[in-house]
């Protein structure tokens, strides 16, 4: 493998914002291809910072700053991305649901998946259940990942649910939940497909469910 | 038989003297328990008992003859200081708790410092400290807790929190000067709490968790702040509960250097555990509000009953309690403890 993909992952790793930014730049002028370089690079260099945030060696705070770095290298690729065009990962609507505004852990999630080459989009805090079926739609999703920490709130997430069951989209999104209230009996309770605990368990639930999606 | 007053035997427990049973309270704040059961029975409603003292005086009441928790607790929220300090608030529901719309600033070097003073002026507080004037005058011997957000939280709530806490690495010295600035006015505000009549103070920082901030910046930032915070309510004679969430393991250390005079915990934490490696730490907590929302009468009664076993200093919910909590299942807990 190319040494530098291995220095671009240790890069995002370590947080190193400028030093993503350079390497992404010499991946470019050296004319490696940008999807090995998403994919041992920014990919593995997240997954290292998700094995680090799960041994409690990193934090949020660390998280973040290595979503930075990520990003920092991103906005090098993506110019060479939008004309090779590149292979669909699968396809993700995320939000926190109505009533709750809390978004870091939402905002982790997200992050970890574009980083590891899904396409994502978020649509931010206090989403209303119609609006996380509108744009799945729109967006063509394949899955629908609904956040909330508060106790109050956990409860809307059924609304969601309700609203692709009503019109009749249910089958057509696997709809997963997190957040500090939520649980896997949760998930179970109010019909939504699963359920993780963490931003590196999301990632993994995310690949395991689009693995099975083209298994079939 | 009850030996002592609620406000004696939760007094007397902040102060490690012994106490008959343990006090089974509900600080209010983020572990607000305006459930939407009482407000229905009571005609006395949110949002609107945000804002008047009249009213959140009655729901305050409500809430304590109605849950049985041993003490009155407000605000019923955790937007009080950020809107002081400029943050858009949306009040939200009988169903749904306040929440901050909008923070006023997208990172720390872009804070105006507001001068001293801000929090005595503020219609909101006015609420709050006239509710707890009430509350304690006409109730001496029931407690009436004033609940402050943590300097943490009400920063974070201040700043927008991603790039919040991305700062606190890439820029100490603004995150400091921000924090510092907020908690100078979370003192002045607890000022007036004390003075008010208010018979303990809580402080919740749920932004400062050992799972967001790790060990390093735990200690650097929450423990400092709160630090302050709760040696300043200290010289105005008052005890402190403070609350923090979340797992707890990287942070034990922290933990034990925090001056509170009670440690809250969430529910995956073990009391137990925190008595044993903090053996002077007065413990608090920790019922989970899942349980309590989603469980029945019998099996809240159960885990009740083995945090009176585990001789837990004060029973409390272990964090914020749904809004459509049965009452049923809030009575269960607080006759358990008062073993009824």
């Amino acid at each position: 493998m190319n040494r530098l993909y291995t220095e671009l992952a240790q890069a995002v790793a370590g947080m190193d914002e400028t030093a993503a930014e350079r390497l992404a730049e010499e991946i470019v002028r050296q004319g490696l291809p940008v999807s090995e370089a998403l994919e041992k690079g920014l990919e593995a260099g997240m997954e290292e910072a998700g094995r680090l945030f799960e041994n409690e060696e990193y934090f949020i705070t660390e998280l973040l700053l290595c979503a930075d770095a990520m990003d920092a290298a991103m906005k090098v690729f993506t110019p060479l991305l939008k004309t090779s065009g590149k292979p669909a990962k699968g396809r993700i609507v995320i939000g926190t649901i109505f009533g709750d505004t809390h978004d870091i852990g939402k905002n982790i999630v997200a992050l970890m998946l574009t980083g590891a080459g899904f396409d994502v989009l978020d649509l931010g805090r206090d989403v209303s259940a119609e609006r996380f079926a509108d744009e799945a739609v729109r967006f063509d999703a394949d899955i629908i990942a609904v956040s909330t920490l508060m106790t109050t709130t956990m409860n809307n997430i059924r609304a969601v649910i309700d609203v692709l069951c009503r019109r009749g989209l249910r089958d057509r999104f696997r709809v997963i939940i997190g957040g500090k209230p939520c649980s896997k009996s949760f998930a179970d309770k109010i019909g939504a497909d699963d359920y993780s605990a963490s931003a590196p368990a999301a990632l993994r639930l995310v690949k395991r469910i689009m693995r099975e999606k083209y298994a079939e | 038989m009850d030996v002592f007053s609620p406000k004696e035997r939760l007094l007397r427990t902040l102060n490690k003297q012994k106490v008959e049973r343990p006090p089974v309270i509900c600080p209010g704040g983020m572990m607000n328990s305006a459930i939407v059961d009482i407000m229905n029975k009571t005609g006395h409603t949110l949002p609107e008992g945000h804002k008047t003292p009249e009213l959140m005086t009655a729901l305050a009441t409500d809430v304590m003859e109605n849950t049985g928790f041993e003490n009155f607790g407000v605000p019923f929220c955790m937007t009080v200081e950020a809107e002081v300090l400029g943050s858009e608030v949306n009040f939200g529901s009988l169903e749904c708790e306040p929440k901050i719309q909008k923070e006023k600033y997208p990172s720390v070097d872009k804070v105006d410092f507001l001068p001293p003073g801000m929090m005595s002026k503020a219609p909101r507080v006015g609420t709050v400290v006239d509710t707890l004037y009430r509350l304690s005058r006409s109730n001496p011997d029931i407690p009436a807790i004033g609940s402050l957000t943590g300097p943490m939280s009400t920063a974070a709530s201040l700043v927008d929190p991603m790039p919040f806490l991305k700062q606190l690495r890439r820029d100490k010295e603004n995150s400091h000067k921000v924090l510092d600035y907020v908690s100078g006015h979370l003192i002045e505000y607890a000022r007036l709490i004390a003075e008010n009549g208010a018979s303990v103070i809580s402080i919740a920082d749920p932004t400062a968790t050992g799972e967001i901030l790790g060990p390093k910046m735990f200690e650097e930032y929450a423990v400092t702040y709160i630090n302050k915070v709760v040696d300043a309510i200290h010289e105005l004679g008052l005890p402190v509960i403070v609350h923090i969430c979340g797992k707890m393991e990287s942070v034990k250390p922290q933990i034990a250097m925090l001056h509170g005079d009670a440690i809250s915990v969430d529910a995956f934490v073990s009391l137990k555990g925190i008595k044993r490696e903090i053996p002077d730490a007065t413990t608090m907590g920790n019922l989970s509000t899942i349980l309590l929302q989603f469980g029945n009468p019998e099996k809240v009664e159960k885990t009740a009953e083995l945090l009176v076993n585990d001789k837990i200093d004060i029973i409390a919910p272990a964090c914020g309690l749904s809004t459509s909590t049965p009452l049923a299942n809030i009575q269960a807990f607080t006759g358990t403890v008062k073993g009824r």
